[in-house]
């Protein structure tokens, strides 16, 4: 892993160099922080704190056409994918979140439209030095400066930026660049080992895993489900917003005799998600749909995968209209044990 | 706010034979954050709070909750729900009860005059949350943060809920018990929110409205949220035909807002829970606002006042005005 320093004197150029390459980074739009596409001309400031729509937005469209297709036409129309992406400020655990996704969409089957997407895109993250409130990647195996599913770690040192190199497309960026960068002193680098730490510090809140995945399935009828859910709305907010939640529904799109088919997010707390046609539903209550969200991501996904399909976040408990708290949640299933 | 009354009077009704469960909230578990509180038996009055951050709407449980079919030889629990309320709260109670989607008879309604509540949002912005839940109270006109030892009080006007600003009905228009003595109304000013809008000319608020439903994830909160929305077969939901495109897009979101927004004209009862769940900030409460006074200056109706009331869209007098009527 090589070092590498940008001295912030040279960011609107680094800026200016990444926008010819379909440069994404978070962007404030009145009450919300979101990744919008930088403009060749545009500056960019990162600052701390995460988006509330999480990049997998971006590799995993909320709406994504499969293909198109029209009446009298045996050839389907395939969306050319073939445009290279860089993302720029992602969060450790949001990146740590497609590098667990990706275990699904290699599973079974290798999705061609999210592993075609992913290989195009060019993550360069950012350290956490100020984790938020409801932060606690650490309990689920990450830091504020891991470099999981990144391809640049940068650390935000003051005066300028430390930037590790991860992998090959990391490695090709940073060769790019490398007018604006000088090798990173050895203090640098002690620097920002003092950050990570202090970013680890300031963690407030957590919880150990330990024993959760193997406990789940006993309590399987516990009240415990029933408590959690009453106040649920039911709402997709913490799916929707959740970087590991990845469930689709496929659905045809038909105006007079052409349409497409296309996928789109599909959340595990709608009514919906598991009604049969037959109208019969077996998560008849939010009861079961609350349980299923927590058992999938700390039970499921680790029999299946080996890995809690959870990065700390926290965007489920910080955006709950309800604080219905995955921590909180934790603790009560550690307390039911 | 007397705690203590609210707590034994709370303790008395769960304690009935013929109340299921008690709906009321309590201290969340971070910051400014206060959840629903669920409670089948006095001891879980304990945690029961009234507090400037029991925002939330409880009204809407009354029909959120799932009514599932009674296995056969098991009999319907038919005990009633008792639920605690503000004045916004009380008025989605009688407009439930109008529109027939709940029985008077099926509520116990212990009704709180409500001096007004904090946006948290705003809270947040002075004072950030923390990991441990706030405790925080009325001191006048004012609020009150606690803080371990430090006390500090906060102006009224910096932090008070733009639907309290704007409220014109803080005491509870039906309730079963009442706690504490009923509040003077405020003064209630100009909804500054809804005029600025009124304000752009028409292809302004098509933009307006524009950047603002393109930003919808569709994650329905605002619907889940509402306690008027209560439709057992959502338009939204239904998959043949299909009506509302599962496709996010400006159109498909556009056809979402404004088909919930007509169907809750007349009908809405401004307690601002679309517009505060929402977590990409769509400012739903002024869409509806703008609906509900034009039902009340065209048409003198006020939704949620009078549980004997006709509704509003099932109601006609022949002195309707119909200038509008092209």
């Amino acid at each position: 892993m090589s070092a590498m320093l940008l001295n912030k004197e040279k960011w609107s150029e680094f800026i200016g160099k990444l926008s010819g390459k379909n440069l994404w980074a978070p962007a404030v739009q009145g009450e919300v922080k979101k990744y919008a596409p930088v403009a060749e001309g545009e500056t960019v400031e990162l600052d701390e704190g995460n988006t509330t729509v999480p990049p997998k937005a971006l590799l995993f469209p909320q709406t994504e056409t499969l293909y198109r297709f029209s009446t009298g036409k045996e050839e389907l129309e395939f969306p050319g994918l073939d445009e290279e992406m860089v993302l720029l400020g992602v969060r450790p655990c949001d990146a740590r979140a497609m590098a667990l996704v990706e275990n699904l969409f290699r599973w079974d089957f290798d999705d061609p439209y999210y592993l075609k997407r992913r290989e195009l895109t060019t993550l360069i993250g950012l350290a956490c030095n100020e984790p938020e409130l409801n932060c606690f990647c650490p309990s689920v195996g990450g830091s504020p400066d891991s470099t999981e599913g990144l391809d640049i770690l940068m650390t935000d040192l003051g005066e300028s930026y430390l930037l590790e190199t991860v992998t090959e497309k990391g490695k090709a960026i940073v060769e790019e660049m490398k007018d604006l960068l000088e090798e990173a002193p050895a203090d640098a680098l002690e620097q920002k080992e003092q950050l990570a730490k202090g970013a680890r510090e300031k963690i407030r809140r957590g919880i150990d895993p330990e024993g959760i995945p193997e406990a789940l399935p006993q309590l399987w009828e516990d009240p415990l489900w029933q408590r959690i859910s009453a106040p649920c709305l039911g709402c997709g907010i913490c799916t929707y917003l959740c970087p590991t939640c990845y469930c689709f529904d496929i659905q045809d799109e038909i105006e007079g005799s052409a349409g497409r088919r296309c996928r789109m997010w599909d959340s595990c707390m709608f009514a919906e998600y598991t009604k049969h046609t037959s109208g019969h539903n077996p998560r008849p209550t939010r009861r079961e749909r609350t349980r299923n969200r927590i058992n999938h991501k700390y039970s499921y996904f680790v029999d299946k995968f080996g890995v809690i399909a959870c990065v700390g976040c926290g965007r489920c408990s910080t955006l709950c209209p309800v604080n219905i708290d995955l921590i909180d949640i934790l603790r009560q299933v550690k307390a039911a044990q | 706010m007397d705690l203590d009354k609210l707590r034994k009077t709370a303790a008395e009704v769960v304690s009935r034979d013929d109340v299921k469960y008690l709906i009321g909230w309590r201290r969340g578990t971070f910051g400014y954050r206060v959840a629903p509180h669920f409670i089948e038996d006095a001891a879980g009055v304990d945690e029961l709070i009234f507090s400037p951050l029991c925002i939330a709407n409880l009204a809407n449980y009354l029909t959120l909750t799932e009514k599932l079919p009674v296995p056969r030889g098991q009999e319907a629990d038919t005990r009633k729900v008792a639920l605690l309320v503000k004045g916004c709260d009380s008025r989605a109670v009688a407009q439930l009860i109008v529109e027939k989607g709940i029985k008077r008879e099926d509520v116990v309604v212990i009704g709180m005059p409500c001096p007004g509540m904090i946006d948290w949002k705003l809270l947040a912005e002075r004072y950030p949350e923390t990991d441990v839940a706030a405790e925080i109270g009325w001191k006048g006109e004012d609020f009150l943060l606690i803080r371990g030892e430090e006390e500090i009080t906060i102006p009224r006007a910096e932090v008070l809920a733009e639907k309290c600003r704007l409220c014109r009905h803080p005491n509870p228009v039906l309730s079963d018990i009442t706690i504490g003595e009923a509040v003077e109304p405020w003064a209630v000013a100009e909804d500054s929110g809804v005029a600025e809008i009124e304000a752009k000319e028409a292809a302004e608020r098509w933009d307006y409205w524009e950047e603002q439903f393109s930003k919808c994830i569709r994650c329905y909160s605002c619907r889940n949220a509402c306690p008027l929305c209560y439709c057992e077969d959502c338009i939204l939901d239904r998959l043949d035909p299909i009506w509302v495109n599962r496709a996010v897009n400006f159109s498909e979101n556009t056809a979402f807002h404004l088909a919930r927004a007509f169907h809750l004209a007349g009908r809405c009862v401004e307690c601002g829970e679309c517009e505060r769940v929402c977590p990409v900030g769509i400012p739903l409460g002024k869409l509806n606002r703008k609906l509900a006074r034009t039902v009340r200056e065209e048409y003198g109706f006020e939704p949620g006042l009078d549980p004997e009331a006709e509704p509003f869209q099932a109601s006609f007098k022949p002195d309707d005005p119909e200038e509008f009527i092209l």
